[in-house]
C-alpha cells in the first residue's frame, strides 16, 4: 500500500492505474506525422520537410513552411476554439461556418476606404459618410453579429429545449442566406489601410494563440469552465448542484458565435476581400480539430491544448502533401481518415482504461 | 357604364398578362462571384424589356434541386426557362422535361452535356471557354519572352475545382500553350487546387513558396486565387515585378491589382452579356424565331494597355 494514497472522499489513488494526458497521445501522433512527412520527402523530393535543408535561413527549420503550417490553421483553429467549449458542454454548433460568413460581409462593409486609386471604390456597399471609419466599428460589428447568433443558438438549445444539432443547423442554413443576401452575393472588397493589419502577416497566429491561452486558463481554472465540463458530464446532476445550466448554454454558444465573427474579421483582413461563400466547411474542420484533439462529441471530455494539437496536425497535413508536391484528392482522403482514426483510437484507449480500473 | 368599365379593365388585365412573358431561371448558386455578374446582367436587362418577367431561383450547387425546380417552372406553365446548369453532366433530363412540355430552354454559361443532341427549341449560351485559358497564358508566355526569360521559365498553376468543366478547360489550355514550340520554355513545378479561393490559394502559395524552388509565373484559373497568389508572394517579399501572374474574369479587384502593377494578364468574360444574350435567345425561341444552337459571346484579354476600357 505503500505506494497509493488517500484521495478526496476516500478514493485510493494508484499510479500502476495512472493514465497519460490524452493531449500527450495526440502530440505523440502529430510527431508521428512529421516524421512520416520527413521520411518521404527524403526519399521522394530529397528535401527536409521541417529543417533547412538548402541553407536558406539562419536557423536549423525550414522557418517558411513553419511558418504557413500554423498559420493555415489559425483562422478555423480561432473558431475550433469556440467548438470544443460547445462540444465539451454536450452540444454541437454546426453554424460556425455560416456565421463567418454573414459576420465577413456585414464587417467588412464597415470597413471599406472611399477612394482607389484615386477613383471611388468599385466595391462600395454604403455611403462615403459610411467609409473609413476606424477599425474598431467594423470589428465590433464582427464580434456582435458572431455574439448575437451565437446567443440565438444558445437559446434555441437551453430554452426551446430543441436538440444543438437542429438549432444550429437552422442557424447555419439563415446565416448563410444572410450572407448571400447583404449584397446579393457581390463580394466586398478595399478595405482600409489599418483593417487589412488585423489579419496581415502573423498576426492571425498571434491572435490564435493569446486566445487559445486565455481560453487554456479559463476553462481549467475559473468557475466558467468547470461548470462547462460538469453539465457535458452530467447535465442532470450539474442543474441539481445549482449550476443554471439554461444561462451557462447561452454563454457558452454566445462566445462560440463570437469566435466565429472575430474570425471573420481576421479572415476578411488577411484576405482584403469578403465573400458570401466564405467559411463553407469550416464548421466541421473545426469539428475535425476538436475531435482529433480528444474532445468527446460525448461532452464532458477534452481541452483547449488538445485542439491547438489537432489543428496543427491538419496543417502538417496540408502543408506535407503540397511538400510532396500530391493532388488534393489525396489529401481530402487521408484527412478523412485521420479523423475517423483518431476517434477508434480514443474508443479503444477508453476501453482499455475502463477494463483496467 | 359599371360594367363597361369593368370589362375594360379586365379585358387590360387579360392583355398585359397574355402579353408579358414568364421565364424561369435556375442558377447554379447565388454566392459565386461570376455567377452573380451574370444573374445581374439578366435581371437589369429584364428590367429595360416591356413585359418580361423573371422568375430566379439558386440551386444551391444541388443537382436534385435544379431539376425540380425545371418541372416546377413547367407546371407552372412559364413560357421558358434559362439554366445555368450546377453540374452540366446532368442536363439529359432537363432537356427532356422542357422539350415533353414544349417550354423553350436556354443553357446559359455552363456547356450542357448533351450538346449535339438538343432539342429544337433549345440553346447554349455562353462564351467559347477554350478562349479564356489560351489568351491568359499565351500573352503570359509574350510577357516571360519579353523579359527575356526565353530560355526557360518556370511556372505554377493554381487550378479551380477538379469537377469543375472550366477549372479542367483553362488548365488544360495552360498545359497546350506551354506544350507549343513558341512557349516551351516553360516547365510547370505544380499543379494544385486552390478551389477557386483567395484564402486557399494564399495559403497554397505560401507552401510552395517555402519550399524555396524560384519561378517566373504564376496562372490562376480565376482572378481570385491569382490574388490570393499576388498578397501571399508580397508578403514573402518577392517583387512583383520578377513574375508574371495571369487569372481570369477581370474582376474589380483584379483590374486594381493591374493597376498597381502585381497582376499581368486577366481575361474579361462577358458575365452580364451571357445573362442578357440568355434572354433574348430565350425570347427569340419564344416568338418562334431560328436560333443557332450556340450563341457565342466573346472573351476579351484586358491587360496594363488596354485596362482602361474595362474600369467602370
Amino acid at each position: 500500500m505503500s505506494d497509493t494514497s488517500q484521495g478526496t472522499g476516500g478514493l485510493a489513488f494508484d499510479k500502476s492505474k495512472r493514465q497519460w494526458p490524452n493531449e500527450i497521445n495526440v502530440f505523440g501522433a502529430l510527431i508521428l506525422i512529421i516524421l512520416i512527412f520527413e521520411g518521404l520527402g527524403a526519399a521522394i523530393m530529397g528535401q527536409s520537410f521541417l529543417f533547412d535543408s538548402n541553407g536558406r535561413f539562419d536557423s536549423i527549420f525550414n522557418e517558411a513552411r513553419l511558418k504557413i503550417i500554423i498559420l493555415q490553421v489559425s483562422i478555423i483553429g480561432i473558431i475550433a476554439l469556440g467548438v470544443t467549449q460547445v462540444i465539451i458542454s454536450g452540444g454541437i454548433d454546426l453554424s460556425s461556418g455560416s456565421v463567418v460568413g454573414a459576420a465577413a460581409m456585414i464587417a467588412m462593409s464597415f470597413a471599406q476606404v472611399a477612394e482607389v486609386n484615386g477613383s471611388p471604390n468599385p466595391k462600395a456597399v454604403f455611403g462615403p459618410a459610411w467609409m473609413d471609419l476606424p477599425i474598431i466599428v467594423p470589428i465590433f460589428v464582427g464580434l456582435a453579429i458572431g455574439v448575437l447568433a451565437g446567443m440565438v443558438n444558445g437559446m434555441f438549445v437551453a430554452i426551446a429545449k430543441i436538440p444543438p444539432f437542429i438549432a444550429t443547423l437552422g442557424m447555419m442554413v439563415s446565416a448563410r442566406g444572410v450572407a448571400k443576401w447583404w449584397t446579393s452575393g457581390q463580394p466586398v472588397s478595399f478595405p482600409t489601410e489599418s483593417y487589412g493589419m488585423i489579419g496581415g502577416g502573423m498576426m492571425p497566429v498571434v491572435i490564435f494563440v493569446v486566445l487559445a491561452i486565455t481560453f487554456h486558463i479559463i476553462m481549467t481554472q475559473t468557475i466558467y469552465g468547470k461548470h462547462t465540463y460538469a453539465i457535458g458530464s452530467n447535465e442532470a446532476a450539474a442543474r441539481m448542484s445549482g449550476i443554471n445550466v439554461g444561462r451557462h448554454k447561452i454563454l457558452v454558444y454566445a462566445i462560440a458565435g463570437m469566435l466565429a465573427g472575430l474570425s471573420a474579421v481576421v479572415l476578411t483582413s488577411k484576405n482584403l476581400t469578403a465573400q458570401s461563400g466564405m467559411g463553407i466547411i469550416y464548421e466541421l474542420d473545426a469539428i475535425a480539430m476538436a475531435v482529433i484533439g480528444g474532445v468527446s462529441l460525448a461532452g464532458g471530455r477534452g481541452s483547449i491544448i488538445g485542439t491547438v494539437i489537432g489543428a496543427l496536425i491538419f496543417g502538417v497535413i496540408i502543408s506535407g502533401f503540397t511538400f510532396l508536391r500530391l493532388d488534393a484528392y489525396y489529401q481530402e482522403m487521408v484527412k478523412g481518415a485521420i479523423i475517423v482514426g483518431a476517434v477508434v483510437l480514443d474508443q479503444w484507449r477508453q476501453q482499455r482504461a475502463a477494463m483496467k480500473a | 357604364m359599371k360594367k363597361l368599365l369593368l370589362t375594360a379593365g379586365l379585358t387590360v388585365l387579360m392583355g398585359t398578362s397574355a402579353m408579358a412573358q414568364q421565364i424561369g431561371v435556375s442558377v447554379a448558386r447565388f454566392d459565386d462571384n461570376g455567377l452573380t455578374v451574370m444573374r445581374n446582367g439578366m435581371t437589369t436587362h429584364a428590367d429595360t424589356l416591356d413585359g418580361v418577367n423573371l422568375q430566379v431561383e439558386d440551386a444551391t450547387d444541388d443537382v436534385a434541386k435544379q431539376l425540380d425546380q425545371i418541372n416546377n417552372f413547367v407546371a407552372s406553365g412559364v413560357d421558358a426557362i434559362i439554366v445555368n446548369a450546377v453540374d452540366t453532366n446532368a442536363t439529359e433530363a432537363m432537356s427532356a422535361a422542357a422539350a415533353a412540355a414544349g417550354v423553350p430552354l436556354v443553357y446559359v454559361n455552363r456547356q450542357p452535356i448533351n450538346m449535339e443532341t438538343l432539342p429544337d427549341g433549345q440553346a447554349f449560351v455562353a462564351s467559347n471557354e477554350i478562349e479564356s485559358g489560351t489568351l491568359a497564358a499565351f500573352r503570359m508566355c509574350q510577357d516571360l519572352r519579353a523579359q527575356g526569360k526565353s530560355g526557360g521559365a518556370k511556372a505554377y498553376m493554381l487550378m479551380g475545382q477538379l469537377s469543375n468543366q472550366a477549372a479542367v478547360q483553362r488548365s488544360k489550355d495552360f498545359h497546350d500553350v506551354i506544350g507549343m514550340d513558341m512557349c516551351n520554355f516553360i516547365t510547370l513545378i505544380d499543379e494544385q487546387t486552390a478551389e477557386w479561393s483567395r484564402d486557399k490559394a494564399q495559403d497554397l502559395m505560401t507552401n510552395w513558396i517555402s519550399s524555396g524552388e524560384p519561378f517566373d509565373a504564376v496562372f490562376g484559373n480565376n482572378d481570385e486565387m491569382a490574388i490570393g497568389a499576388i498578397q501571399a508572394m508580397k508578403a514573402a517579399g518577392i517583387s512583383m515585378d520578377d513574375v508574371v501572374v495571369g487569372g481570369v474574369d477581370a474582376t474589380a479587384d483584379a483590374l486594381v491589382a493591374m493597376q498597381a502593377g502585381e497582376m499581368d494578364v486577366t481575361v474579361f468574360q462577358d458575365l452580364a452579356g451571357q445573362g442578357s444574350g440568355s434572354i433574348d435567345t430565350a425570347l427569340k425561341l419564344i416568338a418562334g424565331e431560328d436560333v443557332d444552337k450556340t450563341v457565342f459571346i466573346p472573351f476579351k484579354l484586358v491587360t496594363p494597355e488596354n485596362i482602361g476600357d474595362f474600369l467602370q
